[in-house]
């Protein structure tokens, strides 16, 4: 059974958490770092787009910065994201490539069914939806990415906890003309939340991944180290809050 | 007295790949299409390592006109092949053909 340490729910501004993915990465890759497992939230609220986006192409600058929103861009793929200060737990799992399937759609699935396990502990009949979702039935509740360097794995993921999609509209690249009530209705109907299918609060979804992720491995529940917050509000400065990281595409 | 060059074209396509991710292909082109000056590519998809993306820009940028589909695509499946890559969400064949409608 494989050590892991994990870091309970922690709300960060949009760069300092994709700092820390990036510092622990660094760490479990020097084999200073347990493998780790942190769920975290976004405060204030965020838009994180993908590594291959065209900020430009995904985001109104205009909007977010009136609406106090953060935008980064990620170090994986997938599409951008709003991320809700109250809506949503974040996580990611962070530990050696060969803990996992080397197939990427495989090592989804694997991962992805610590949270499916995580929802059912809440009731919630979610399944894993390849490529990199999780559903209730046709509606998405969780979307995830990942990205292997240097024999390191690093996936992070959003379990929906509520929505606000004319929020979420207000602040992605989409014309406010074409931004209709049908549209709003329609993205509301593909997703889902855990408060629409639960009566939870965030922190018993919070307890639920700690249980779920926990399955099958060996924990120490532990917080970040001196270091890392050091390490990572520095590599926040200088990459992520940079135009050189968020506007490359 | 000479005609003066027209002015570069840029195309930009953009496709839900079926069963995939988004895919959006920009295609700057000398007017009528000679030679491609600039391509980007971007979208939700994914790709590891993610440098790969940059070597399969180089070689749609490299490609002659008119298009030989299935020499670039060949061309392309083997950056993938050499640099271990694994696409998801898209297929070297959907980049060929996007570039084909790019350059039409």
């Amino acid at each position: 059974m494989n050590l892991f340490r994990m870091i309970p729910f922690q709300k960060f501004d949009a760069f300092t958490n994709m700092a820390l993915d990036e510092v622990i990465m660094d760490g479990v890759r020097s084999g200073g770092t347990l493998p780790t497992i942190r769920f975290y939230g976004w405060e204030p609220s965020a838009v994180s787009i993908g590594i291959f986006q065209g900020l430009h192409n995904e985001v109104n600058p205009d909007m977010a910065r009136k609406a106090g929103v953060d935008v980064v861009r990620r170090q994986t793929g997938g599409g951008a994201v709003y991320h809700d200060t109250q809506g949503e737990i974040t996580y990611s799992l962070i530990a050696p490539l060969a803990f996992f399937p080397v197939s990427v759609l495989d090592s989804y699935a694997v991962i992805c069914a610590d949270i499916v396990r995580s929802l059912h502990i809440l009731g919630i009949e979610a399944r894993f939806a390849p490529i990199n979702d999780i559903a209730v039935g046709e509606h998405k509740i969780s979307g995830n990415a990942q990205t292997r360097r240097n024999g390191v794995l690093l996936q992070h993921g959003t379990i929906l906890y509520q929505v606000d999609v004319e929020k979420m509209f207000s602040l992605l690249a989409v014309a406010p003309e074409k931004v209709s009530d049908k549209l709003i209705k329609s993205v509301r109907s593909r997703v889902t939340c855990v408060r629409d299918l639960a009566d939870v609060t965030l922190a018993d979804l919070s307890a639920a991944l700690e249980q779920g992720f926990s399955h099958g491995r060996e924990i120490r529940s532990e917080a970040y180290t001196q270091d890392e917050h050091a390490r990572a509000a520095r590599l926040a400065a200088e990459k992520y809050r940079t135009d050189a990281w968020n506007l490359r595409r | 007295m000479t005609n003066p060059m027209p002015e570069p074209t840029t195309a930009t396509v953009i496709r839900k790949i079926p069963g995939g991710k988004l895919v959006r292909m920009e295609i700057t082109h000398t007017e009528p299409p000679g030679r491609i000056i600039q391509a980007k590519i971007t979208g939700d998809f994914f790709l590891h390592p993610e440098e790969t993306l940059e070597l399969l820009t180089e070689v749609i940028q490299a490609a002659t006109l008119p298009l030989d589909p299935v020499a670039l695509q060949a061309q392309l499946e083997t950056v993938l092949a050499e640099n271990n890559a694994q696409a998801i969400g898209f297929q070297p064949a959907d980049l060929v053909s996007m570039l084909e409608e790019a350059l039409a």
